[in-house]
């Protein structure tokens, strides 16, 4: 069972699906969905916790005029994303699959190839193949929302794809960038292998622009103040099952790669910029909370609120602390957990309010539907990171890691986590709770809305319990991703060992640490 | 089985009722809910009794027990276990706070049958229970402030029960808003401790910290301040104290439960529990104590002007807890968790019968309308008194000997404490003043018409239901108090839950008397083994001397409201008038809601208006994007403008490029 | 118009003729190609003459196919040959002539497709108008595989004149008749230009030969020294520079792009698109990437310039248009920008990367214009208005699919063939110090989006309902709500002008579906292509 089977899977089902009558597809895609999930929970068992090398990997020449491989590969930074992804991808089918959508085999196949870009880009170990499955992703999104959408949908994703496409370009020089200038500039043939290219050190200048167009691509996907232009557009017109997964899973593949991919290729301009980056992802999380206080489309506080929890995932990247990189990822799993059903439930509340998602027209829906009100409520608690969620623990290692880097912006960020409680339970209480809405008839939720919820809420609880989950696999590629940048500020000689030991398994011999030190010195 | 076994069983049971309760809200017929709530806090009242058993069996230098179950989150330096730490500290706690919660919720089976989200209610309480449990027995950092929040959470819950009135829910973001400031207090303290220790564990820490800290290291205080800042938003200590009062939207057993006997006095555990390290920063300790003196003192002036009974009871509880932290952070600390436990008893006892007075009065709680309940109410009065007199400190209730045990600590360590000792007696005697004061008002005087539709046998109900605070009619429906109410004199158990506490609030106070059995000081030593302070603690002879002024203060204190509203009514009024400005600081609360409104609430909403209009809209939108897009347009304008379809400007322009290319050339050869 | 070709078929057939008489060496095999097309060209002139209709309107095209495919067949045996240089060194038949005389003929045949029942060929006659065509071609193969200025110059001349005429084929159409006369008198000023440039070389260096003026200029030959500073020299590439700049409709002498691109017939618009450009663009390669590369230090930076401002001229210019054709000629001019930054680096890599962003420019941008002419037939006016796309996605997607796939694959985006050529142009730059062009290119492409996007939101996301009623009306389309599914409708209700619409668009949606197909599996898969343009640059690099 190799990773291609997993990643093509998707689109394999989308184009079957599509040879059915019309009135199928929709059930037909979100039951064969389980298969890729299944897959992926296959990975996750036969992963081998504690060791930091790749895993499953797949490796094969694409294009060998430019030295670019098919290279797949698991490890533990990204065995539990893909997980997430098939999660979160299968509940959006299911919630998709119970409503009417025209032309439905154009929807159902758009979703199944993004469901293989995310999968892809995620699983790439290839530069390259990397940045080719970022860009691709976005195709689908760009149909669904521009189709399927809501509202002014075509402005709104023309917006979406020249803000995040702008980026990805600058990103695709860079890339070509690397590979080109690393191999030149150690003699060895072109290679846009991540393996590789972390052994192959790149000058101080040109690793400080090409970390800035890196650094643009992914904070405009993610996206973080002040590349956020897009997103109040795009996020209110994007269909739910749409949205629901981009900012589950999209966001986070951003956030992905500043860990695979910049911090390890790097180090320099990573340590360079850090204080920056970390003031970049202050600023968005200060600036997303106080929208989310002010905004009363239900949908944007959402969206405003995962801009916060992105804030907080980079300013645990860019502690350069392990904490910070373990905090950061156990973030983006349930960042991604708590988004996806929250954008189903705000649905759920527009139906209940005349299909207004203004908090305004809401209110006493708690009244007559106690399950919709629960599940509503478990999520928002963990949004808002309260202690004893798993969202709790990825943002206590994430400050922990910022306020060992730089304690003034830790103590400032804690600002975010007050007003995360604010805005969630706003939100909470102008819907749930207070007098009954004008237009307000409250009813329970539907259980086929519950199929796409309960479940998500479930892993919600599960990881709560035991947040270890998230930690265990990651650790020894975190510390190895980690390293070069660790030992580029001059900080813990403990992580030269780490150094190579990758996430690709090559250890290398007798690094000294020195400026020009990308993993070590060749 | 061990200890630690009888420990996890503890947090299982309400944990399990929870469960049970809330997926059971349709099936559940009648008060079932109320009664499976009950039993699962009483069985784990008889763990927790089976757990200090088997706590006693142990030597004293062995009774510090650690159980973890697995990983919580330990990687990357980070060790947080699911881990509890059983000692007498945490038994103790536990005791008290199952103890009281049993009786509280075998108060509410009846008090609360008739609302609509009857088993929303015990569900939540439940909850409560086993947060409240986790918190006290969490083994280290992480997993206290899981519980720190967990009870924040529930009390939000609680405080907005009634979900449907604005008013409620105010209250319940404030509280919880609130307690989350507390909690990054919590969170940022642990930092500053952690990045030293390097271990989240509570036992490791206060083993490392004498190593790792010198006295009074800067990070060390930093740390205990912020820890402090947990502590009085939990405990409402001033200036985190504006959601207490707020609170007592929640139902009655609410406030009796969490906003009297056991959430509140969370804070005064975490100070006890962290004594090690915060005697190791006196200068944090210091504010500590300080801020419970001034909270007594502020909160005792307020009780004495505010009318709405639950209120003033809110704000003795404030007072209360000022003294236990003045207690704690001095290092009185067998002292203050003893005050602790009587306050328990006494406090929740007041608002039992606060509750059966006010269901009497339909809902209403304002004590300008109520007066003579002696002959309707025979058993509440009974119970209001007997809490009553426990709360002013006389001889021999529980809170007599607790709290001056306290005080008499104060003066005997002196260096300056002897002032907080005399503030302590001057919060006496306002307590005794403004505790009869509801006595005198409530239960004495002419009968009020609900109280004379009573000693005619029949319960006064109001026609229509209306909130208390703004007055505007309410629906009986989900999410509002129901249609009836039920008072202790016709409810058997709610006369079982309050008299047993009565009865616990007159004798808790033998468990410690100077010099004949220091029953809790001495369980409590093996938790504060390592401590200077509380090895330092009065003779008997100055405990003793201590009590009996404190006798006399109460007395007093009780004279002289006896003389303002039974011997002289109308005296208030006098008063009112002399003492205008003061009254006015007083009922207004000295302006703390204003303040806090002033200073933070609409900063940041401005704050947010602004980043939403000019920075998102204005400066990001426009400029950024706008920006670009406009000159792109421009251009695309100017080229368009070119293409005029006439020959002769194709040619013009060409000839033009023609010759700038050719001097291009001629100038670089 | 129509005895125009006559004598340039003489004079061509007198210049090979000429070199057959002074009777050197010649390698047929390598010449086999310019052979085929010209007997072609003359044998289908022939048979245009033929009075029936049949022969005319169907031999006629098949004959020209045929010749095309011909010259297809004998160009691929010659793959990976070492080059010949043939005719006395007048001509070089290597890899990089190969392929883009490859690029020419599939043009080609693509136009003669779409040509099939257009106006325009009845009424030049269809001999005629197929014999220019293919003239055309002939040109081209002379001018990409020219080794001195003479075979150079008479490849131009050879390539545009009869341009000239299929522009303004479509006689009875008035903007037609205006775009050939727009082409006839700027190109004649750009030949012009070319020429005294030509002159001027001829007269700095002495030499008519590439290799010799390779020599000159770059000073290791005996006779001439530092010819770098001579003025004479360096006017004569700058006036060549503009020559070719004319033909490759690079900034600020592509103005006559749109209006002709507009008013041509849209199958002559196609092939120019593609194969003149890559004639030109070929051109350049040779031109400076051989005989004046000496030079390079000076024309560099120029012709950098030029790709600067003509990569944002043409972008910001397809922004406001309307008419799809004027957006795919602006799109052209700013592609054309790309390619001249390859040719700009200088270098083999340089070279592979342009010829290959040549051969991906060709799929995708004959299946948008097959899709522009089916929309032209299926609307009575303003078939190539951007509007008539709308709602093409619900109704023909076998139309949409290929002008979606066109437009993301000029914009860039990955699983597009357009992709792997910006990927190997980029690389090439970077390569070759070039990175801040490549930037360029970049911020190019993101201008881009603004239109590509534009046309692919109108055919998917706005509604069949905004299509001008009059239109309809015009086309006497039965109502759209005829049938069921929407794809059942686009094809009855789909707005066939003609009942044998279907028929008459059959071929051409093949092409755009072939087209556009090509244009994503060499996307996914583009190796082979890759192996193909592999050895473009190495017959050349033997000069540096």
């Amino acid at each position: 069972m190799t990773l291609s089977i997993l990643i093509w899977l998707p689109l394999a089902i989308g184009l079957v699906a599509a040879a059915l009558p019309p009135a199928l597809v929709g059930r037909a895609t979100a039951i064969a969905s389980v298969v890729p999930l299944g897959i992926a929970i296959s990975f996750l068992a036969r992963f081998k916790t504690g060791q930091s090398g790749l895993q499953f990997v797949t490796d094969r020449t694409w294009i060998s005029a430019f030295g670019i491989h098919y290279k797949l590969g698991l490890d533990g930074l990204n065995v539990s994303l893909v997980v997430l992804t098939t999660v979160l991808f299968t509940a959006s089918l299911v919630w998709a699959a119970s409503r009417e959508w025209e032309r439905p085999r154009l929807f159902y196949f758009w979703l199944g190839l993004a469901q293989s870009a995310v999968l892809g880009a995620f699983c790439a170990q290839d530069l390259f193949l990397f940045v080719a499955f970022f860009d691709l992703m976005l195709i689908p999104f760009y149909f669904l929302t521009g189709t399927w959408g809501t509202g002014d949908r075509v402005r709104a994703t023309t917006k979406l794809v020249i803000y995040t496409l702008v980026g990805s370009f600058f990103m695709l020089v860079a890339a070509i960038a690397t590979g080109v200038l690393a191999s030149s500039a150690n003699g060895t043939n072109l290679t846009f292998a991540l393996s590789a290219l972390q052994h192959l050190p790149l000058s101080h200048t040109s690793q400080d622009w090409i970390f800035l167009c890196f650094a643009f691509a992914f904070l405009v996907k993610m996206p973080l103040v002040p590349f956020h232009g897009w997103l109040a557009d795009a996020y209110r017109s994007m269909p739910i099952p749409a949205v629901a997964v981009f900012s589950g899973v999209l966001s986070k593949v951003a956030a992905y790669g500043f860990l695979k991919i910049v911090l390890p290729l790097f180090p320099y301009a990573a340590v360079h910029y850090q204080t920056l980056m970390l003031l970049i992802a202050l600023v968005s999380i200060l600036w997303a909370t106080s929208l989310a206080f002010t905004t009363t489309n239900a949908r944007l506080v959402v969206a405003y609120s995962s801009i916060a929890q992105l804030g907080f995932i980079v300013l645990g990247i860019f502690s350069l602390r392990p904490q910070g990189g373990q905090g950061a990822l156990l973030q983006m799993l349930n960042h991604g957990l708590v988004t996806a059903p929250l954008f189903f439930i705000v649905a759920a509340l527009a139906a209940r309010s005349g299909g207004s998602e203004d908090i305004r027209e809401m209110g006493g829906l708690a009244f007559r539907a106690p399950v919709l009100a629960a599940l509503f409520l478990i999520v928002a608690l963990a949004t808002l990171a309260m202690p004893g969620s798993s969202n709790f623990v990825g943002e206590f290692m994430i400050l922990l890691g910022v306020f060992k880097a730089k304690l003034a912006i830790a103590v400032i960020a804690f600002l975010g986590v007050v007003g995360a409680a604010v805005y969630s339970l706003r939100v909470y209480i102008r819907t749930m709770h207070n007098p009954l809405g004008p237009r307000v008839q409250s009813r329970e939720i539907s259980w086929r809305d519950g199929l796409a919820i309960v479940p998500l809420v479930v892993v919600i609880l599960a990881l709560a319990l035991y947040p270890q989950f998230g930690l265990r696999r990651s650790e020894q590629s975190l510390k190895a991703t980690m390293a070069p940048a660790e030992v580029q500020e001059g900080l813990s000689p403990a992580a030269v060992a780490y150094i190579g030991a990758g996430p690709t398994a090559e250890y290398c011999s007798s690094p000294t640490p020195g400026p020009s030190l990308r993993g070590c010195t060749p | 089985m061990a200890a630690t076994t009888f420990g996890w069983l503890v947090l299982l049971c309400p944990i399990v009722g929870t469960v049970i309760i809330a997926l059971g809200y349709k099936r559940l017929p009648g008060r079932t809910p109320g009664w499976i709530a009950t039993a699962a806090i009483g069985l784990s009242f008889v763990c927790a009794i089976v757990m200090l058993v088997k706590l006693l069996d142990r030597p004293e230098a062995h009774r510090q027990l650690t159980s973890s179950l697995w990983n919580y989150a330990s990687s990357v330096g980070v060790d947080a276990k699911l881990q509890i730490l059983v000692d007498p500290l945490s038994v103790f706690m536990v005791l008290v706070v199952s103890g009281v919660s049993t009786l509280i919720h075998l108060y509410s089976v009846s008090y609360m049958a008739g609302d609509r989200g009857y088993s929303r209610f015990f569900a939540y309480l439940n909850y409560f229970v086993f947060s409240m449990l986790l918190l006290l027995l969490a083994g280290n950092f992480l997993l206290l402030i899981v519980g720190w929040a967990f009870v924040g959470a529930a009390s939000y819950l609680l405080i907005s029960f009634w979900y449907r009135r604005t008013t409620a829910t105010r209250a319940g973001i404030k509280a919880f808003v609130i307690n989350v400031v507390g909690d990054v207090g919590l969170v940022l303290g642990t930092f500053f401790i952690f990045t030293h220790t390097g271990t989240l564990d509570f036992l490791k820490t206060f083993a490392v910290a004498p190593h790792v800290f010198h006295h009074d290291s800067t990070d060390l205080v930093v740390g205990c301040l912020l820890l402090l800042v947990g502590a009085f938003a939990k405990s409402a200590q001033i200036p985190f104290h504006t959601w207490l009062p707020d609170a007592m939207e929640g139902p009655t057993p609410v406030s009796a439960l969490i906003h009297a006997a056991t959430m509140v006095t969370a804070g005064v555990y975490l100070i006890a529990r962290m004594h090690p390290l915060f005697e190791l920063a006196p200068t944090a300790a210091d504010v500590g104590a300080v801020g419970g003196c001034l909270t007594l003192l502020i909160a005792g002036t307020i009780g004495l002007a505010v009318t709405d009974i639950k209120r003033v009871i809110a704000y003795s509880t404030m007072s209360q807890i000022g003294y236990m932290i003045m207690g704690v952070a001095a290092g009185a600390y067998s002292g203050a968790l003893f005050l602790l436990m009587a306050h328990a008893f006494f406090k929740a006892l007041l608002f039992m019968a606060a509750g059966s007075l006010i269901s009497a009065m339909a809902g209403n709680q304002s004590l300008d309308r109520m007066s003579g309940f002696r002959r309707a109410l025979p058993f509440t009065f009974a119970c209001f008194v007997i809490g009553g007199m426990a709360l002013s400190g006389l001889p021999p209730f529980s809170g007599w000997f607790s709290k001056d045990d306290i005080l008499a600590y104060l003066n005997h360590r002196g260096g300056g404490f002897e002032i907080m000792g005399i503030a302590g007696y001057i919060g006496a005697i306002l307590t005794a003043i403004y505790t009869f004061r509801m006595i005198f008002r409530a239960f004495f005087g002419e009968p009020c018409p609900e109280a004379k539709e009573l000693e005619e046998g029949h319960l006064a109900h109001a026609e229509v239901p209306t909130n208390p605070q703004t007055g505007e009619v309410e629906d009986t429906d989900v999410g509002f108090p129901g249609p009836e109410h039920h008072i202790a004199e016709r409810e058997w158990p709610m006369k079982i839950a309050m008299g047993a506490l009565a009865a616990l609030a007159t004798v808790g106070g033998f468990l410690q008397i100077p010099g004949v059995d220091d029953a809790i000081r001495r369980f409590l030593a093996p938790s504060f083994a390592t401590s200077r302070l509380a090895a330092a603690a009065p003779s008997t002879g100055a405990d003793w001397i201590g009590l009996v002024i404190g006798a006399a203060i109460a007395v007093t204190g009780v004279a002289v409201a006896y003389r303002i509203w039974v011997l002289a009514p109308g005296t208030a009024a006098v008063v009112r008038e002399r003492f205008a400005p003061l009254y006015r600081l007083f009922v207004n609360k000295w302006y703390f809601d204003e303040l806090i409104d002033l200073a933070i609430v609409r900063p940041v909403a401005w704050f947010g208006q602004v980043t939403d209009t000019v920075l998102d809209r204005d400066l990001t939108t426009s400029v950024t994007t706008g920006g670009t897009v406009s000159v792109v347009d421009a251009l695309s304008a100017a080229v368009r403008r070119a293409q005029t379809g006439f020959l002769r400007y194709y040619v013009a322009l060409m000839l033009l490029g023609i010759s700038g290319v050719v001097i291009y050339f001629l100038v670089s050869s | 118009m129509i005895p125009v070709p006559i004598p340039i078929v003489a004079h061509l057939a007198a210049h090979v003729a000429a070199h057959h008489i002074k009777g050197p060496p010649v390698d047929w095999s390598a010449l086999s190609p310019f052979v085929v097309l010209a007997g072609g060209a003359l044998l289908v002139l022939l048979v245009g003459l033929l009075a029936s209709a049949v022969a005319r309107e169907r031999i006629v095209p098949a004959l020209t196919v045929l010749t095309l495919a011909v010259s297809i067949a004998f160009e691929i045996t010659r793959f990976h040959h070492p080059e010949a240089s043939i005719i006395s060194g007048a001509l070089q038949v290597d890899d990089l002539a190969l392929i883009l005389d490859l690029v020419f003929a599939i043009s080609g045949i693509a136009a003669v497709i779409l040509s099939a029942r257009e106006p325009a060929a009845a009424q030049a006659g269809h001999g005629e108008y197929h014999a220019l065509l293919l003239f055309s071609v002939l040109g081209m193969a002379v001018l990409v595989s020219a080794q001195n200025l003479v075979t150079l110059f008479i490849g131009i001349e050879l390539l545009s004149i009869p341009l000239y005429i299929l522009c303004a084929a479509d006689s009875r159409r008035a903007t037609s008749l205006e775009s050939g006369l727009k082409y006839l008198v700027i190109g004649s000023v750009g030949s012009a230009t070319l020429l005294y440039g030509l002159a001027l070389i001829y007269g700095a260096t002495g030499s008519t030969d590439f290799a010799g003026i390779a020599n000159a200029v770059s000073g290791n030959s005996v006779q001439s020294g530092g010819l770098l500073s001579d003025p004479l020299l360096l006017t004569g590439i700058g006036l060549s520079v503009v020559g070719f700049a004319f033909k490759a409709s690079v900034a600020p002498f592509h103005q006559w792009t749109p209006d002709v691109y507009e008013g041509a017939p849209t199958p002559i618009t196609a092939f120019m698109a593609t194969a003149t450009k890559a004639a030109a663009i070929g051109i350049f390669l040779r031109f400076f990437d051989v005989a004046v590369i000496g030079a390079q230090g000076t024309w560099a930076p120029l012709l950098a310039t030029l790709a600067t401002i003509t990569i944002i001229v043409g972008n910001v210019g397809a922004l406001g248009q309307s008419s799809m054709k004027r957006i795919l000629a602006y799109s052209g001019v700013a592609q054309a920008g790309y390619m001249l930054a390859g040719v700009v680096i200088g270098t083999k890599l340089g070279i592979d990367a342009t010829v290959f962003y040549i051969v991906t420019y060709l799929p995708v941008n004959i299946a948008a214009f097959a899709v522009i002419v089916a929309r032209q037939r299926q609307r009575a006016a303003g078939g190539d208005d951007i509007s008539a796309l709308a709602g093409l996605g619900a109704r023909q997607p076998w139309l949409a699919w290929p002008m979606t796939i066109a437009m993301l694959s000029l914009a860039g985006i990955p699983g597009t063939v357009g992709f792997i050529g910006k990927l190997y142009l980029i690389r090439a730059l970077v390569a070759g110090d070039y990175t801040w062009l490549a930037v360029v290119i970049v911020i190019g492409s993101m201008i881009s989006l603004g239109y590509y996007l534009r046309v692919v939101a109108t055919m998917w996301m706005s509604s069949p309902a905004q299509e001008p009623a009059a239109a309809r009306a015009a086309v006497g389309a039965r109502p759209a709500i005829a049938g069921g599914s929407p794809e059942a409708d686009a094809a009855d209700a789909g707005g066939w002008p003609r009942p044998d619409g279907a028929v008459a668009n059959a071929e051409i949606a093949v092409l755009a579906v072939l087209f556009g197909a090509a244009g994503v599996v060499f996307g996914i898969i583009p190796s082979p292509l890759l192996r193909l343009v592999a050895h473009a640059g190495r017959s050349i690099t033997g000069i540096f």
